[in-house]
């Protein structure tokens, strides 16, 4: 038996057609037009023990719905799950007992509390011997240097500071499973570094089994040797990470910010760069985001230094990101057969 | 399952943080409690100017309404001091920090009023309590063992049905957009919980006798202490009433938690 | 001017996405204009008039009276205290804006969200369910306008406390304080003339009285002296031109410390 076993899981819900504009809102005042939308749509998958799963989609697929319904806030619309053989809704309590939950912008520490105090607060909460108490935080010390911390209070602690006591927090009771909801968003480079390594440890060390969820490839690139893809509720891939890492390590997103951006100008990116490395090379130039350009390479075919000197040389630019490539982007290549 | 006594032991552990945490800011808690007496004195104002145009609301002289007054400062300290921030619930399930306490092992209703602890509001508790004793002398209430056990037994009631109003209409709030407007009426509405019920008619004195029962939080219960003669049969049953009415709302929150969603995808 | 007026639109629509709100406010009103009705009522079991006051007088001045409360109460104290807290207010400042009338404007347009579905719906309640008839004369014309007087005279209140978060942690104590002060000094609670002639003398002379007394006397004795009108708009004119330019240097020298101190 698995530890997390879901069966053509389901949620529905019904949200209210809004109408435009002034009039509109009016309208709605009197409005009864709902519709149904389907957040998890026949979802399945068995998570055994130890393990460290990546699951992942676009903004809107259905994660944080999912996971809800395997913490045992939401109740299934349709289908199944079993958790240690428990239906997580059926008893919240029991199930809150064995697990831990990380929100990645939201903390659940004490917000006006020394940290130690939360650690404390949490170690009645869950019942947690002095023992096993002091046992964690020595290694969670050793971890993360957390006694440097101890004495501030949460609300003067950095994002990256308040993650490393909100992902060590999550911890202390040795549950058997531990939801990450993107434990690195916002954070930079060194610090998402540190938390993946710590992450990493933390499931070694107590064999945890941990559910992750991410906007950020690179987690799951570090972190998880499987990954299960969503997408409109509905799972679109479930397998060994290394296989999607060979689709969409070598993509990277160049962004870039063009002086005296028109109309023509996406155009004139698109022929240059199709003059410059022929048609075939997959790349791919489009604006998602006011005053920037995308422009999607594969390096495996195109190096990334010729792109941006191209781009560089023939346009004028005012500013340059790169980026790894966006969910929404690799979800569009699975539906192009990707990984068929 | 965890005892009632663990779950006293854990209050007082976090609220013994909690205090020392907000002590720190001195300041703010030093203008709020004064703004809170000021508060509490200038609603007694507005009181006695009514009553310095007229002699007497519907047969109740100033000095018993001003007892009715302080029996209703004391039974509304609890909600104040303990259960205050059931006003911002809308505010975390709007933001979806609400979330959080599903996650704990903890009964929720426990985990999110324990978050709070209103110092200030221990400024009305004594400001009630100080004019319910001079009032009370005033007035000659006879005070016996039984009268005083009668007082406290009360004074519990009241709190809970209090309470229970407070919560319920912050209840709404997992069901409906913007519930202020059910608080704002909830909030409106205590400020009428220290008139006599018998200035009502009918359709008014039994709402506020039976559905929305804001004359269990001072009106009926004072009418032990300052009328003993005139005491209606009804107002024994205000114990009932505070613990039927706070089972209801344990009842509607437990509803409103489970139906609730929360934000984002 | 017109930027400022597509806050107040946007805003005012923001009203209508709440379904509930608007009619949970009317009922709630309606009980409350109950309440007032009996607890008046029992009042006046004895005169006909007191303190020159009939009975329809008062309940009309107590009963548009809740109405202008829920008009006025566009929680601007907390919203500002909020964006400075949180730091937002920075963002605001390197906008081609002025923070304090985009305020101002934002809740503009709740306070014409709640006259429409609140103001409008208890004016009519009152006349036909409480059977009181609602006195036309001059004062009638210009209460709209002293209404809007009030507005921002009460703005600049919230407002100010709202900046007090550049100082203290919290501003839930001094908003309570606050909201109970305008509420018991401007006759909000009860009719000015009611309350001992040396105090009313006094409390004539602070501003609070120009965000309820001003407008509610405008609305239950509307036929005075145009002269008494006149007097009584310039009043609240001042006051809010006084205030609002308080509240702007206030707000200047509150921002230019948190530019030396940091934040």
């Amino acid at each position: 038996m698995s530890l997390i076993h879901v069966n053509n899981l389901a949620k529905h819900f019904k949200v209210l057609n809004r109408r435009e504009g002034l009039g509109g809102a009016f309208r709605d005042l009197f409005s009864g037009d709902y519709r149904t939308v389907k957040a998890v749509d026949g979802i399945s998958f068995d998570i055994e023990a130890g393990e460290i799963v990546g699951y992942i989609g676009p903004n809107g697929a259905g994660k944080s719905t999912t996971i809800k319904m395997m913490t045992g806030i939401l109740k299934p619309s349709g289908g199944e799950i079993r958790i240690n053989d428990h239906v997580p809704f059926e008893n919240r309590i029991r199930q809150a007992q064995i697990m831990g939950v990380v929100f990645g912008q939201r903390t659940q520490l004490w917000w006006d509390l020394p940290v130690i105090e939360s650690f404390k607060i949490l170690k009645e909460i869950y019942k947690v011997s002095q023992k096993t108490f002091d046992e964690h935080m020595g290694m969670f010390n050793e971890l993360v240097g957390l006694k440097a911390l101890y004495s501030q209070q949460v609300r003067t602690l950095s994002l990256g500071q308040r993650m490393l006591c909100d992902i060590t927090a999550s911890f202390l009771h040795n549950p058997q499973i531990v939801f990450l909801d993107e434990p690195t968003i916002g954070l930079d480079i060194s610090i998402k570094a540190k938390i993946r390594t710590i992450i990493k440890e933390l499931n070694t060390a107590r064999k945890t089994t941990i559910i992750l969820t991410t906007h950020d490839l690179g987690d799951v690139e570090a972190l998880s040797h499987r990954v299960i893809i969503i997408d409109k509720g509905k799972k679109l891939y479930d397998g060994d990470t290394k296989k999607v890492n060979a689709l969409f390590g070598a993509y990277r997103t160049l962004k870039v910010q063009v002086n005296d951006f028109d109309e023509g100008t996406l155009d004139a990116l698109k022929n240059k760069l199709a003059e410059q490395f022929g048609a075939t090379n997959k790349i791919t130039v489009a604006q998602t985001e006011e005053f920037w350009t995308d422009i999607t390479i594969d390096q495996a075919l195109t190096p990334l230094s010729e792109v941006l000197n191209c781009v560089m040389t023939n346009f004028s630019i005012l500013d340059v990101r790169i980026v790894e490539i966006a969910m929404e982007d690799v979800v569009q290549r699975i539906y192009d057969g990707a990984l068929a | 399952m965890r005892s009632i006594g663990e779950y006293i032991r854990l209050y007082f552990i976090i609220e013994a943080q909690y205090i020392k945490a907000r002590l720190q800011y001195r300041v703010d808690f030093i203008i709020s409690s004064i703004g809170m007496f000021f508060s509490s004195l200038i609603t007694l104002g507005v009181f006695w100017v009514i009553f310095d145009t007229v002699p007497d609301l519907a047969g109740w002289s100033l000095m018993e309404m001003a007892f009715i007054y302080a029996f209703y400062m004391i039974a509304i300290s609890p909600m104040q001091i303990i259960f205050d921030h059931f006003w911002q619930l809308r505010f975390n399930l709007q933001q979806g920090n609400f979330l959080k306490y599903y996650f704990r092992p903890l009964n929720m209703m426990f985990y999110y009023t324990s978050e709070m602890f209103d110092l200030k509001g221990l400024t009305q508790l004594f400001v009630g309590t100080a004019l319910l004793i001079y009032t009370a002398s005033q007035l000659h209430v006879a005070w016996t063992f039984g009268r005083v056990g009668l007082l406290f037994i009360t004074l519990f009631s009241a709190a809970l049905v209090q309470i229970s109003i407070v919560v319920l209409a912050a209840c709404a709030a997992f069901w409906v957009l913007d519930s202020y407007p059910v608080l704002g009426l909830a909030w409106r509405l205590r400020e009428f919980a220290p008139y006599p019920m018998s200035i009502f008619d009918g359709a008014f004195r039994f709402t506020f006798t039976y559905v929305l029962p804001i004359g269990f939080i001072a009106f009926y219960p004072s009418q032990i202490f300052l009328r003993p003669e005139e005491v209606s049969h009804l107002t024994y049953f205000s114990p009932v009433i505070g613990i039927g009415l706070f089972a209801l709302t344990y009842w509607v929150w437990t509803k409103g938690v489970n139906s609730y969603t929360g934000t984002g995808s | 001017m017109r930027k400022y007026l597509a806050f107040t639109r946007g805003s005012f629509m923001v009203g209508l996405v709440y379904r509930f709100g608007p009619l949970l406010s009317l009922i709630g009103n309606f009980i409350y204009l109950g309440v007032a009705y009996y607890l008046w009522h029992s009042i006046y079991k004895n005169s006909d008039t007191l303190r020159s006051m009939t009975f329809n007088e008062t309940f009309l001045y107590v009963a548009i009276g809740s109405a202008v409360f829920i008009l006025l109460k566009t929680y601007v104290d907390w919203e500002v205290s909020y964006e400075i807290r949180e730091g937002i207010i920075s963002t605001y400042m390197t906008k081609p804006l002025d923070y304090q009338t985009y305020i101002l404007f934002t809740s503009l347009g709740q306070t014409l969200m709640s006259l429409m579905v609140i103001t409008i719906p208890t004016l009519l309640i009152i006349t036909l369910v409480f059977k009181v008839a609602i006195p036309l004369g001059m004062g009638t014309l210009l209460f709209p306008l002293s209404l809007l007087l009030a507005f921002v005279i009460s703005f600049c209140f919230d407002y100010f406390i709202g900046i007090l978060a550049f100082y203290t942690e919290s501003v839930w104590g001094l908003s309570t304080t606050k909201e109970i002060i305008i509420l018991a000094l401007s006759g909000a609670l009860i009719p000015l003339q009611f309350f001992p002639a040396k105090l009313q003398s006094i409390l004539l002379l602070l501003p609070f009285q120009t965000i309820y007394h001003t407008p509610l006397m405008m609305l239950t004795k509307p036929d005075q002296d145009p002269q008494i009108f006149v007097s009584m708009l310039i009043v609240q004119v001042v006051w809010a031109v006084v205030l609002y330019a308080l509240t702007r240097l206030f707000f200047e020298q509150a921002v230019k410390v948190l530019r030396i101190a940091g934040g």
